[in-house]
């Protein structure tokens, strides 16, 4: 573009094609070149765009990887250190222990819709099925869907991915109140 | 910048250039490309980043959760009998391989955990990758790095209400 043919010939190709005459420096502008290039100017901002939502998808998978680790521990942690001492105490310790992970998951700005806080392994020693005694192991996931778009101040889109993160610990073996043998732990 | 070609010595049997004049504009049409790539570049250098600060603080979790658990659990029996706490080695380092293992981060470890058991309590540290999700496709760039957390526990009586 702005390129201007010397000779005679550039004042009849001025008249025929109708260009427009240039600046200070006497320059001649048409369309003469225009397609042989931009299609890099939608194409480039394509890139941008979709590289742009790439990094930032990839930075909330991150975000809510971290949020879903603290969830988890937060109800696992919740859960080891509760007063129980039979199996209603046991529900309403899972129970405490669920909507504590959903709050962390709040308390970092999260959707609490969108996330999901369960027990999903108790483990006791010695036994077939899952109790509450002392050395059993329990194990807390939080489970968040990611938007596919987030824009700001607007919101997220679709659920393209699904975070999830567990965290286990141990019921302390030396409490009071807890059915079970502190000597199977080790 | 202006550059006149029209005046170049015309060499060969081809006919003879057109006359044309350059100058400036149109060079950031030029410069955007490479502008884009550098702000992509460096986003995918902090997603990268943020992956071995997580990794960090998910290694860290773990290693403060193991070495929670087995302050107690790895509690000598006899001494507590005896009123005295005094931690098992064996039984700490039990407790500890049987945390980590249960947790989701097993398959990364880079190394078996360390633990040391002293008069205070124990402590684990261990040593996670961190794979990078950008990085790798640059060549000659590492695809992750290895970070390391430690964290100690000890246990207390609780004080009698």
């Amino acid at each position: 573009m702005g390129t201007t043919a010397g000779g005679g010939r550039a004042g009849v190709r001025r008249r025929d094609e109708g260009a427009v005459r240039g600046g200070r420096g006497g320059r001649d502008r048409d369309d003469r070149g225009l397609m042989g290039g931009i299609e890099a100017l939608p194409f480039g901002l394509l890139i941008f765009v979709v590289g742009t939502l790439l990094a930032a998808n990839a930075y909330a998978v991150v975000a809510a990887k971290s949020a879903t680790d603290a969830a988890a521990r937060a109800a696992t942690r919740q859960f080891v250190e509760a007063p129980v001492v039979d199996a209603a105490g046991a529900r309403a310790a899972e129970a405490e222990a669920v909507v504590t992970g959903l709050e962390a998951l709040v308390a970092d700005g999260r959707d609490p819709d969108r996330a999901s806080v369960a027990l999903t392994g108790l483990v006791a020693p010695g036994r077939s099925g899952p109790a509450y005694v002392r050395c059993a192991r329990a194990t807390f996931t939080a489970t968040y869907r990611v938007p596919a778009l987030t824009l700001p101040w607007i919101g997220g889109y679709g659920s393209a991915f699904e975070v999830r993160s567990s965290h286990s610990e141990l019921v302390d073996p030396f409490r009071d109140g807890v059915p079970g043998e502190a000597r199977s732990c080790g | 910048m202006r550059v006149t070609l029209g005046r170049l010595r015309h060499r060969g049997t081809g006919p003879r250039p057109a006359r044309i004049r350059r100058d400036g504009r149109g060079s950031s049409l030029v410069l955007m490309p490479a502008g884009v790539l550098i702000v992509l570049v460096l986003a995918s250098i902090a997603v990268d980043m943020s992956v071995v600060h997580l990794r960090k603080r998910q290694a860290l979790d773990l290693a403060a959760a193991a070495a929670n658990d087995a302050a107690t659990a790895g509690a000598d029996p006899a001494a507590l009998r005896e009123g005295a706490f005094r931690l098992d080695p064996a039984a700490a380092r039990r407790v500890v391989l049987r945390t980590v293992a249960a947790s989701e981060l097993a398959p990364d470890l880079a190394a078996a955990p360390v633990v040391r058991v002293t008069a205070a309590g124990v402590e684990v540290t261990l040593a996670v990758e961190a794979e990078y999700v950008f990085a790798g496709v640059m060549p000659g760039a590492p695809d992750g790095a290895v970070v390391t957390a430690t964290a100690s526990a000890s246990a207390a009586s609780s004080p009698s209400p």
